[in-house]
């Protein structure tokens, strides 16, 4: 990639403004944020841009069932139909002295339109298992089949906390930011942030982050949003306010006075 | 799409209607701002439309859950109740202990009449995989029995769940299991959970579809009572702090009152700015080190005493003790380069010139 590569597009009005174009594509990007604060949706807008480009797209879910994240986007009236999407939550342990399966590395992804309408049950006689390198090693098989364009893993957290059974946590997680770095697809990775205090390690492990923030006032809950750091590009540094609409998340230009009710 | 009531009007309206059926949700705030009230209401609300209703209680025996909910006169005689209180813990380290699922049945809230005696011999021990297979069994013997299933759970509560039950094990995964087995069951549930330190990120809370806070605080000599919606999946919702009063017949939320709040919380994005700075530079330190341990591995040079180092240096970062960070990470990085025979770095990490010094 020589002299300035072509970025691409968020699919977040307002916020490729900030990134000075958008994203260096070929690269992991962290999305941080607190509990409720868009992140989710944010990814997903992420991935509807790039399949109105007509690229191939998988979200990767580790904290929600397919079948809800599907329910949850219909009221933006989104077309995701061709989005894939990769349910690696893990089963119901067992308890009893089973053997534990790991995810499959042949799983495929389901698109959106072929989602069922209620969760996936836990099989009677086995559970299935996520570990990080039984994921790792699926989406290695993934991506040699077929060119993803954009990938998001919603959420990192998730993938620390259930998937790595505390076993050299931050190591682990900067080694498979590298395999998605080394991967050549442009990926959103998610970070559940406490709402005070600073942020996990996990947040500062990839090429750029975006923030967002999340506060009340008497007016309600505000959100506001950062580039905390873009590797490779210049960027604003100021803090924006934006707001979830009808249509997703929409970051403003200027500082916002009387926030309409979020989603 | 249909929504399920929780029992209280005003929340309801500020749910758009009520709570998306079939997910769990989070019930937080401190002792006494009215969570299990709350809670029973909700289920108050399910038995008075006919469906079938489950309370797991671990924090309050039900004879005492029983008598706190008669002030407020609501039926709750048809509610199913599982008993998951743990006993008086015996002294004596036990080998044995009964589990929970093989001792306990779930009643009915009027047959509920004395709390439970602990045994003499062993202590009845509540574990999650144990309140989990009670669970389960009554939720499919019920639909064996009557054809129906659950439609309300509340679990009250998952601070105690945590506190009693997972001692020594991984409680993230615990929780996880936990809460994707409540997912499986498709039944609306509500989690009551305290949740003290904000600086943590704890399971339930980002694993919940929807969080419902309350807030207790004192203005001069009044107890003052609101509730907020923090999270909700999926939908839209009132986002502002409304007052709640408890009165004889439950929580009754003033959807279209304010509450004033007083706390210059935006200040905090710019102090956090500034605190990033640093913490990005020590992180490319720890970068350009974990690049070159890497390339130590692939050609074989002994380095365990180095990574026993960086892992110091990343503890020193995750307890945000950033100058001791940076120190090891910076003599942690340079000792590397020198073993590496003095190769440069790979191209895309710029890495700040190390130190002299040794780290002690």
């Amino acid at each position: 990639m020589n002299g300035t590569p072509t970025k691409i597009h968020t699919g977040v009005p307002g916020l490729d403004k900030m990134l000075h174009g958008g994203l260096v594509p070929a690269r992991p990007y962290i999305l941080s944020g607190p509990p409720g604060a868009g992140k989710t949706i944010m990814s997903v807008q992420f991935l509807r841009e790039g399949l109105e480009g007509g690229e191939r797209c998988l979200y990767v879910a580790l904290e929600e069932p397919p079948n809800e994240l599907k329910l949850n986007m219909r009221p933006f009236r989104w077309n995701l139909d061709d989005m894939e999407v990769l349910d690696a939550n893990s089963d119901v342990r067992r308890f009893e002295p089973t053997p534990i399966l790991e995810i499959s590395t042949e799983e495929e992804p389901a698109r959106v339109r072929d989602l069922e309408d209620r969760i996936r049950k836990t099989p009677d006689f086995e559970s299935r298992e996520v570990t990080v390198h039984s994921l790792q090693q699926l989406l290695k098989n993934l991506f040699l089949k077929r060119q993803y364009q954009r990938v998001v893993i919603d959420s990192i957290t998730a993938l620390k906390y259930f998937c790595m059974r505390e076993f050299e946590e931050t190591l682990t997680t900067q080694s498979f930011m590298r395999f998605l770095a080394e991967a050549k697809v442009t990926s959103l990775l998610t970070v559940e942030l406490p709402e005070e205090g600073e942020a996990p390690p996990e947040a500062f492990l990839a090429r750029g982050e975006i923030r967002l923030h999340k506060f009340r006032d008497d007016t309600g809950i505000k959100r506001f949003i950062s580039v905390e750091k873009y590797k490779g590009s210049s960027h604003d540094d100021v803090v924006y306010p934006f707001e979830i609409t009808p249509t997703g998340a929409v970051v403003q230009s200027g500082p916002a006075k009387g926030v309409a009710a979020a989603l | 799409m249909e929504r399920v009531k929780t029992g209280v009007d005003g929340l309801d309206a500020m749910l758009s209607g009520g709570l998306v059926p079939a997910r769990p949700y989070i019930i937080s705030g401190p002792t006494g701002s009215g969570k299990t009230i709350l809670a029973t209401q909700f289920l108050f609300d399910g038995l008075k439309r006919n469906e079938p209703c489950l309370l797991v209680t671990l924090d309050e025996p039900p004879i005492e859950v029983k008598s706190n909910m008669a002030m407020f006169g609501w039926n709750l005689d048809h509610l199913k109740i599982l008993d998951a209180t743990p006993d008086v813990r015996a002294h004596k380290r036990q080998r044995s202990v009964i589990d929970v699922g093989t001792a306990l049945d779930v009643r009915d809230m009027e047959d509920v009449s004395e709390i439970r005696q602990s045994s003499q011999i062993r202590a009845l021990e509540v574990t999650v995989h144990s309140v989990q297979k009670m669970i389960k069994q009554e939720f499919a013997g019920r639909l064996d029995k009557t054809k129906e299933r659950y439609k309300r759970i509340v679990i009250d509560s998952m601070t105690a769940l945590k506190m009693f039950s997972m001692q020594g094990e991984d409680s993230r995964i615990l929780i996880q299991s936990f809460m994707r087995f409540l997912a499986e069951l498709e039944a609306t549930t509500l989690i009551v959970s305290e949740h003290l330190d904000r600086t943590s990120i704890e399971t339930e809370f980002f694993l919940g579809r929807g969080e419902i806070r309350m807030l207790k605080w004192i203005d001069g000599s009044i107890v003052r009572r609101a509730i907020s919606i923090e999270k909700f999946r999926g939908s839209r919702f009132d986002d502002r702090v409304r007052p709640i009063a408890i009165t004889s017949g439950g929580i009754v939320v003033y959807p279209d009152q304010q509450v004033a709040m007083t706390n210059g919380s935006t200040m905090k994005v710019g102090e956090s700015l500034l605190e990033l700075r640093i913490i990005d530079d020590i992180s490319n330190v720890l970068e350009s080190a974990l690049h070159k341990m890497e390339e130590a591995h692939r050609r074989q040079i002994p380095v365990r005493d180095l990574e026993v180092s960086l892992s110091r240096a990343m503890l020193h970062f995750q307890r945000k003790n950033y100058q001791k960070a940076m120190k090891v990470a910076l003599a942690c990085n340079s000792q590397l380069e020198q073993r590496l025979g003095g190769v440069p770095p790979p191209p895309e990490s710029p890495v700040p010139p190390p130190p002299k010094e040794v780290a002690p």
